[in-house]
């Protein structure tokens, strides 16, 4: 079992490979051009980013003049108002003006009271506040944190595994702190495999690796076609991509957020940067069942905040109970186009 | 009668040196005047424990007599008269304590342990207040910690526990041993 542990994750297998093991690879991928070419999520990554990338420049090139917007900012260290950049300032940015404080632990801004990304470009005149995760009440900062975390736990799926093996992210659940875990269901084609733990710490190191590179959550609302070009490569999102343009308010946009090369769909808000992350752990993968789908894997893992401290006792505590299978709703809410009320039903199922 | 409605200690306090030693019975009549008069016009004041707590007495019981009979009442005039040094605080007492407190269903002083100083001559101090006064509080407010993440998948973890076990837990009837027992089987 340990033998085969150590195939199947690429990480630990490239750090602790010899040469004649980077050779094999290279063969393989040689093979691979000439005879049948297989798709790997490695490829699917850059070509992404390359459409993200066009995108966003795009979209930043209708900005042909720098126009000046005001922002009242309200809160601790002080409140005070800011002349900022319209369409390219941040409240990051806004936060830098401020202090450092700020920068370093806001989770998410709340623009004229609603939630807002941190590296989201302001757009009008506004009021600014800032959420952390020890706010009086911090229930929009655990939401933005526990989905945040379903978004890493998709990239850790994608990036852990050798390229044989071709990773198909479905989708992951509205984000729900008393049910002890967040969730990713995703396709892992590898047909009744039930990780050792060994395995799950080199996935949770992957994830937990991702505190050092401090990575930012960029968001980007594109076009539903964009978004299809996008993820042609994976059927499940291919499949939701029009579903989830026709709720949106101009009835073809999609969200997509980026972290590092690793992008995907959701309606966010998420947190800051990935520096916030302080313990990672992927605890288990549970076969389930859709009925639009076929065979999933539900991927769970639990993690906490930099800002907050916990005992590894509680914390082991705490991950013994997020490896039972969390009761959120299986993936099925794009199944056909009911009557509308039930759309919106369904729809708050389903974060992305 | 009056009910008291905090704790009543049923001997008096000594008033140690309050006018010299073996000042007797009418020194500490005096001095209780002193504290009474303080605390309605100042509405806070800080003392020896001892001090706070037998001035504490006099003073809900001043307030409780003003707020039943009013102000046309020979004999709560004549006590309000004894216990005021100042004569302007008798018009405080009826319009402006007697509205304050006449629907307090709780007692109307609070009462605060200070920290002995060290070194210094350890002895016990203390803050009485008037409720209700414009100073700043006392005792910080705390922030509720409870909706935290950490707190939240504590507590959900704990419920969901519970649930499993079908532990109804009345901690007044002991049940610790109980909650104990099933945790370790």
């Amino acid at each position: 079992m340990f033998v085969r542990s150590m195939h199947k994750c690429c990480r630990v297998c490239l750090k602790s490979s010899t040469r004649s093991n980077a050779f094999s690879y290279f063969i393989k991928r040689q093979l691979n051009t000439k005879t049948a070419r297989k798709l790997t999520n490695e490829e699917a990554r850059h070509k992404r980013n390359e459409i993200f990338n066009e995108e966003r420049a795009r979209q930043l090139a209708f900005i042909t003049r720098i126009e000046k917007i005001q922002v009242e900012h309200k809160g601790p260290p002080e409140d005070c108002t800011l002349i900022m950049n319209k369409g390219l300032s941040t409240p990051f940015n806004c936060a830098m003006h401020i202090g450092e404080l700020l920068m370093n632990r806001s989770v998410l801004a709340l623009v004229n009271g609603k939630p807002w990304d941190m590296h989201r470009p302001l757009i009008e005149d506004c009021e600014l506040q800032f959420l952390h995760m020890k706010d009086e009440n911090p229930f929009l900062s655990n939401q933005a944190f526990w989905r945040s975390c379903s978004f890493i736990l998709g990239y850790v799926l994608e990036t852990a595994f050798k390229n044989d093996y071709y990773v198909e992210l479905c989708s992951f659940p509205v984000p729900n702190v008393t049910s002890g875990s967040f969730v990713y269901d995703a396709d892992l084609k590898l047909q009744d495999w039930s990780p050792s733990a060994m395995e799950l710490n080199c996935l949770s190191r992957v994830g937990q690796s991702l505190r050092f590179s401090d990575f930012r959550f960029e968001r980007l609302d594109i076009d539903a076609s964009v978004a299809l070009k996008m993820f042609e490569e994976n059927r499940f999102k291919s499949e939701q991509i029009p579903q989830i343009a026709g709720k949106s308010e101009t009835g073809s946009s999609v969200t997509v957020y980026r972290m590092g090369d690793h992008i995907d769909i959701t309606r966010g808000p998420l947190m800051g940067s990935t520096g916030m992350l302080s313990r990672f752990s992927v605890t288990a993968v549970h076969r389930i069942e859709s009925p639009l789908y076929g065979p999933l894997s539900r991927v769970q893992g639990i993690a906490i905040p930099m800002s907050l401290k916990l005992h590894y006792w509680t914390y082991e505590f705490l991950m013994k109970r997020a490896t039972k299978l969390n009761p959120a709703p299986i993936p099925t809410a794009f199944q056909a186009k009911p009557i509308n009320e039930t759309v919106n039903k369904k729809g708050k199922e389903n974060d992305n | 009668m009056n009910m008291f409605r905090f704790p009543v200690r049923n001997t008096p306090r000594k008033f140690k040196k309050s006018f010299g030693v073996g000042s007797g019975p009418a020194e500490r009549i005096k001095k209780l005047q002193m504290l009474v008069t303080a605390l309605i016009r100042n509405e806070r004041l800080e003392a020896k424990e001892s001090y706070c707590l037998e001035t504490r007495g006099y003073v809900e019981q001043l307030i409780q007599i003003a707020i039943r009979n009013g102000d046309r009442h020979a004999e709560t005039m004549e006590k309000a008269d004894f216990w005021l040094l100042e004569k302007d605080l008798v018009h405080k007492l009826f319009k402006v304590l007697v509205p304050r407190y006449q629907n307090y269903s709780t007692a109307c002083t609070d009462f605060h342990f200070l920290p002995k100083k060290v070194p210094g001559s350890g002895v016990q101090m203390g803050i009485l207040e008037l409720k209700g006064n414009p100073w700043p509080p006392v005792v910080p407010r705390q922030r509720d910690q409870g909706h935290l993440l950490t707190n939240v998948l504590l507590s959900s973890a704990k419920a969901e526990y519970r649930m499993e076990k079908k532990i109804t837990p009345d901690l007044r009837n002991g049940d610790h041993d109980k909650l104990e027992q099933a945790a370790n089987t």
